[in-house]
């Protein structure tokens, strides 16, 4: 007797990615040929809300949440303003040739998919789903380290901060870090903000070279 | 000039040996009946068709190499066979590679497409949705449920526990038994079951397994009536083979029975009897066996060649007057509309039908979230 493997979940049910792929609004930007015509017929068989253009047009239209693109030669010297936005959807890339100029056309792309020709029915499901897990993950870790640059720097301002006082006021690190937190408590700010002011007001006043010149220039 | 006429040479793969052979066997004999009806029909346009069969033996390895073997060494373009998913995906590279025709008569777990392979068995919104909404009304929503341990199960199971968790049911268990697992491995997980006293098990156990499992369930002292094993699978054929008495009560989802009340069905029972023996009974897999090399005979007709390009033109939205009521194939998908039943298993190890959809069911085997309220809405089961 054998337990459920590993790859069974238990119990929580379908995944979002895979309960979503009959909602899913995809662009397809592919030629007419064999290979598009069997994108679109096995992405119609997924059940996904299909539209299909080519060439890639100059604006990318409203509600997409995932592009098929023809990384064709003819493609690549075509100015696309659209691929630069910061909420592209994510980019399966469908690439005909593998040749160095292409590849790195691949990546510079930022594709999280890739389908090769001749396009086959198998395997498309993966690369919908996967495509789509991957960009939502870059997003999710781009949103977290976003909010960990701005933690890192309020620390940094902090410290400055705290430097000031100890410098001016002759204050220990910790009677510092005390002043600035009951500042913050008082006027209802954060740490970060009464830091800037500290920070401010010292360049402004110049009081961080003061009593250096002071204690150095008796 | 029939008799001279050189024959259309058609592959058939479906084990007669292995763990898998008692339902392949079956899908066997619907074929070469199927087969015999054509030619005395005259054949294809006065062209006898002649089927070459081999025993794959329930071996995906053994299924692949005797596929290649059949096209390459018996120029055979169109191979009917398979029951296992795992003997399936084995021939598929094969067929793609020669651009030969698979046709499939088996129910499976869906996601997939080839355009070299045509299927005829149900797809899992054509007799799954129909199982879990019909048992959870019946019977109650504690389940219990027990699979052989490859593909179809875990894909069935996951369907059954989405629907499971709409319906606000609960899991009571998920295993899984090696497809060898012998009467120990029964016995010791019927002792969980009556332990755990769920509503009803949900089982995608196939092959000898199903047997050990129904003697287990019986020894045990379960009582179907009050708890029945619901299956996707046990037909009249494991019906046959485990015995009426362990049988009967138990509960199966199905496009086809061997009851199905009409003449067609019981004028190609009758026929099956009389060529393969008075005690031969038929099932869903043996139908889709049968009705299948039928709407290949048409195909082969209408496109004058055995060309498969051309087949494939033709095959798809074709239509026949199945036992289980008229057919289509699907143009887009190549999977095929059939009408879900729900049956169980009476004394005589036959089903009684007790619903039936009123009309057919197109097939969507890309379909991930089943739901129990687009089935009992769109298609009402009505009691016989």
């Amino acid at each position: 007797m054998s337990a459920a493997p590993m790859s069974r979940r238990q119990g929580s049910g379908t995944p979002r990615m895979l309960r979503e792929l009959r909602s899913l609004r995809v662009l397809l930007i592919h030629p007419d040929d064999q290979d598009g015509q069997e994108l679109n017929a096995q992405l119609q068989r997924i059940g996904c809300q299909l539209r299909a253009t080519w060439p890639p047009q100059e604006q990318l239209p409203e509600e997409v949440d995932l592009i098929f693109f023809a990384m064709r030669p003819e493609v690549m010297s075509m100015d696309i303003p659209w691929l630069k936005r910061e909420d592209l959807p994510p980019i399966i890339a469908v690439v005909n040739y593998e040749n160095p100029t292409i590849i790195e056309a691949v990546v510079r792309l930022n594709a999280t998919a890739v389908v090769a020709s001749p396009v086959k029915s198998f395997g498309l499901l993966t690369s919908v789903v996967l495509a789509r897990h991957l960009a939502d993950e870059r997003q999710e870790q781009q949103k977290y380290i976003g909010k960990l640059e701005q933690r890192l720097n309020g620390l940094r301002k902090i410290a400055k901060a705290k430097q000031i006082l100890m410098n001016t006021r002759g204050l220990s690190e910790e009677d510092a870090y005390k002043v600035i937190r009951d500042q913050a408590m008082a006027k209802r700010v954060t740490t970060e903000e009464i830091a800037d002011a500290v920070i401010n007001a010292n360049e402004i006043l110049g009081m961080d070279a003061a009593p250096r010149k002071a204690s150095g220039g008796k | 000039m029939a008799q001279t006429a050189e024959p259309i040479r058609i592959g058939v793969l479906f084990s007669e040996t292995g763990v898998t052979s008692v339902i392949e066997r079956t899908e066997r004999m619907g074929t070469l009946l199927a087969a015999e009806e054509i030619n005395e029909q005259g054949g294809i346009n006065g062209q006898p068709i002649e089927l070459v069969s081999r025993d794959p033996a329930s071996d995906p390895t053994r299924f692949a190499q005797l596929a290649e073997r059949l096209i390459l060494e018996d120029g055979v373009r169109i191979i009917l066979g398979c029951y296992m998913s795992s003997t399936r995906k084995a021939i598929i590279p094969v067929v793609e590679k020669w651009h030969a025709l698979l046709m499939y008569p088996t129910l499976y777990e869906g996601f997939e497409y080839s355009r070299n392979v045509i299927y005829t068995g149900a797809a899992p919104n054509q007799n799954s949705v129909q199982l879990a909404e019909f048992m959870m009304r019946r019977f109650g929503s504690r389940v219990f449920l027990l699979g052989s341990d490859y593909i179809y199960p875990y894909e069935s199971n996951r369907i059954m526990n989405d629907l499971i968790a709409e319906h606000g049911g609960e899991k009571v268990d998920e295993h899984y038994l090696p497809l060898d697992a012998g009467p120990d491995d029964y016995a010791a997980i019927v002792k969980r079951i009556k332990q755990s006293a769920p509503d009803f098990v949900f089982s995608t156990v196939v092959g000898d397994g199903t047997a050990l499992l129904h003697r287990a369930f019986a020894k045990a002292g379960l009582d179907p009536a009050r708890m029945p094993i619901a299956s996707l699978t046990t037909c009249e054929a494991e019906v046959q083979q485990m015995g009426a008495d362990i049988a009967e009560g138990h509960i199966t989802s199905a496009v086809y029975f061997q009851s199905v009340p009409n003449e067609v069905n019981s004028a190609c029972v009758a026929r099956c009897k009389q060529r393969f023996g008075p005690d031969v009974v038929t099932n869903m897999c043996w139908e889709a066996a049968y009705f299948q090399t039928h709407l290949l005979a048409n195909a082969l007709r209408r496109a004058e060649s055995d060309n498969v390009r051309e087949l494939l033109r033709v095959l798809p939205g074709s239509e026949f007057a199945a036992p289980q009521g008229l057919v289509r194939i699907d143009e887009d998908n190549h999977h095929t509309y059939l009408r879900p039943r729900i049956g169980r298993v009476n004394a005589k190890g036959q089903f009684d039908i007790l619903e039936e959809a009123t009309s057919w069911v197109r097939p969507d085997p890309y379909l991930v979230e089943h739901s129990l309220k687009d089935w009992s809405a769109t298609v009402r089961l009505q009691a016989q």
